[in-house]
């Protein structure tokens, strides 16, 4: 388990927003990850969270990325996980939610078409 | 070996055959032919036509006594007629006589003989003439007799003949006889391993020693080779424990052959978990169709929990169930008669609460122990013997039980099914950790969890899991147990105890109303929710108590680790 530090970015790409996620994702900041999330619908396009680098998620971070599905259904906005790592599966998978996101390997799969 | 003189019948001269020079070289092959046979029945049917033709005789035959009948039966013959297969009664004609009365018996002319049994020549339409009888010898007693027909020269027979024929059915006898007895132990070499066979596939049912806690313990000790007397436990899917015990009526091989089947039929119909009565007769209905005359099963059947802190169960025609608890016992006699005798019978159940004591059901051999008197020990007893070892671990007690049973004398078969909650194996703590009840203490915790479990060899996957729950256990008491105005201290403890792994996490907030944990419903986020189902998930089983010292919540979760069981099986 690297120790990597907790941060979050924000790009645009290819017609969609991608949010970055980096190091544990638990309650201590979990607010900002939630409000990095739901921000990031405002420019109306595709929305990806990059959860490639993220080491550990909680269910504080899943329910953050559940607001951001609800928040891209009920905007008509593409919500999508993108390359989620192994240890986002496994907990995706226990929260039995790995059905429900949209999950695509590369940024580019978002596809501008928000 | 000549015990009997030879009853001479009619004075006919004695012809010195037994002096001619071929005889004793004869006797000498001919015994030595009968020691060194392989193949009984070859060498006795070569052998009696080299008697035929050195006696110079018309017939020879053998007949061979059957014990158990007591019928005479000629196995081998050589001359005009073949006689083999012919049987006789014991005294009937000449050959039953000199089987009678174990002595040679000559018929000079058998024309004017009373004795003679005419039945042989009439329907062959050989005429005997002459003919001698002598009894195979053994040490104990006559086994068969040879008989010879006719001199081919016409001389009715003498005594020297009978003499000669004596000498002949003595190696006989001894090679008869012996083949006998290598027959028989052969026959019982067989019978052992095949019994040995039996008992190993019988051993074969009962189910292996848990060692994780298990709260069901039984032993069985049978009296002899087989055993009537079974149990069997089984896990059944949400936790509960099905337990079975069961005595056959009757004892041997088809005792012990109706107790495999009737413990599958019972653990299959306990594996669909139906009520204990229930349980009970369904098996009594099948049991009623197949169970031979004379032939049935007792047994009691239930379900506990893995705590043992309830169990349920129905008794057939078993002895009383004990139930002992605060040095009090309670006594639960059948609900209803034996399984296998009569169809549409009801059964009752119980339902106790054990909470720490200890349930016995036991086989009717525990108490027709003989105690000093040489009067069965009865339940009154057995009770005093389980009392004398209350103390000990319900492994040991068990052990110690038969072993005192045993120093009494078992008379039968004895079996024991214990249930008791186990007694705790004293748990390894793995990990205590106090730590201020904040969101930013969780990193470092969870990379201290992740090094114990490493170190306890739990595979990766696993390994996460396990310090999310403990992550989300901690975050609910952080989020709901102090909420966002308060804060406290929060303890971790991990500890190993066989292959449960024990987590528990303390606090000192108000106490928490345990209805309100449950997990949430799937994608429904309300506070805590989530992390409940991921707990729930995750664990065996967990639970929320008041802290020992009456003040904030006690969390504890348990986890089987497969990968321990495996180290605790490799230690048996």
């Amino acid at each position: 388990m690297s120790a990597m530090a907790n941060a979050v970015t924000r790009e645009r790409s290819d017609g969609a927003i991608l949010v970055r996620l980096r190091g544990e994702v638990d309650l201590s900041w979990s607010q900002q990850v939630r409000r990095a999330v739901l921000d990031a619908f405002d420019a109306g396009l595709a929305v990806g969270i990059d959860l490639a680098d993220v080491a550990y998620i909680d269910s504080s971070g899943i329910a953050a990325l559940v607001e951001g599905l609800q928040q891209g259904r009920a905007r008509g906005q593409r919500f999508a996980l993108v390359a989620p790592s192994a240890a986002v599966r496994a907990v995706l998978e226990l929260a039995r939610l790995d059905r429900v996101f949209d999950i695509v390997d590369t940024p580019a799969a978002l596809g501008g078409t928000g | 070996m000549t015990a009997a003189q030879p009853a001479v019948v009619a004075g006919a001269a004695a012809t010195p055959r037994l002096r001619d020079t071929g005889a004793l070289v004869f006797l000498a092959e001919l015994s030595r032919a009968l020691a060194v046979s392989l193949d009984l029945h070859q060498t006795l049917t070569q052998a009696i036509t080299r008697v035929r033709d050195f006696l110079e005789v018309e017939g020879i035959a053998l007949f061979l006594l059957d014990a158990a009948s007591q019928v005479l039966e000629c196995r081998v013959s050589a001359g005009p007629i073949d006689v083999t297969g012919m049987r006789l009664a014991v005294g009937q004609g000449v050959v039953g006589q000199t089987l009678a009365q174990d002595c040679t018996q000559i018929v000079a002319q058998a024309q004017d003989d009373p004795r003679l049994w005419r039945g042989s020549d009439e329907a062959s339409g050989f005429i005997t003439r002459s003919l001698v009888c002598a009894p195979l010898r053994t040490a104990a007693g006559p086994i068969g007799v040879i008989e010879i027909v006719n001199r081919r020269d016409g001389v009715p027979f003498s005594a020297a003949d009978a003499e000669l024929l004596e000498l002949v059915a003595a190696p006989a006898a001894l090679a008869i006889n012996n083949a006998r007895l290598a027959g028989e132990l052969l026959e019982q070499q067989r019978l052992k391993r095949e019994l040995d066979l039996a008992r190993h596939l019988q051993k074969s049912l009962l189910p292996r020693r848990r060692r994780d806690g298990f709260p069901v313990l039984g032993v069985n000790r049978p009296a002899h080779e087989m055993s009537g007397d079974f149990y069997d436990y089984f896990e059944l899917p949400g936790g509960d424990i099905g337990f079975v015990i069961g005595d056959i009526a009757g004892k041997g091989l088809d005792a012990a052959l109706l107790m495999m089947r009737a413990a599958s039929l019972l653990r299959w119909i306990g594996k669909e978990h139906p009520a204990p009565a229930l349980w009970l007769a369904r098996a009594n209905e099948e049991l009623c169709e197949s169970a031979r005359e004379g032939r049935f099963v007792c047994a009691v059947v239930g379900y506990c929990d893995r705590a043992a802190t309830r169990v349920r169960f129905a008794n057939a025609g078993f002895p009383p169930v004990l139930v002992l608890h605060g040095g009090q016992y309670r006594q639960y006699l059948a609900d209803g008669p034996p399984l296998g005798i009569v169809r549409e019978v009801g059964f009752d159940e119980h339902e106790v609460a054990l909470d720490g004591g200890a349930l016995y059901a036991f086989s009717d051999g525990a108490t027709d122990v003989r105690g000093s008197d040489g009067r069965p020990i009865g339940l009154a007893g057995l009770r005093a013997l389980i009392e004398r070892h209350a103390q000990a671990t319900p492994k040991a007690r068990l052990r110690s039980l038969l072993g005192e049973l045993r120093r009494l004398h078992l008379v039968d078969d004895t079996t024991f099914l214990l249930i008791e909650a186990a007694q705790a194996e004293r748990p390894e703590l793995l990990f205590t950790r106090s730590l201020p009840a904040r969101a930013e203490s969780m990193r470092g915790l969870r990379a201290e969890l992740r090094a114990v479990f490493d170190q306890q060899a739990i595979e990766p996957r696993l390994r996460d899991e396990l310090v999310l729950a403990v992550d989300e256990a901690c975050t609910n008491v952080i989020r709901h147990g102090y909420g966002p105005d308060c804060e406290g201290p929060l303890t971790v403890r991990a500890t190993r105890c066989a292959a449960t792994l024990t987590l528990e996490i303390v606090d000192e907030a108000p106490a928490v109303d345990p209805a309100s944990l449950r997990p949430g419903t799937l994608g429904e986020c309300r506070c805590g929710g989530l992390g409940i189902a991921l707990i729930d998930r995750i664990m065996d089983d967990w639970r929320i108590e008041p802290a020992a010292d009456g003040r904030g919540n006690r969390l504890v979760l348990h986890k089987h680790i497969d990968s321990w069981a495996g180290e605790e099986a490799a230690d048996a």
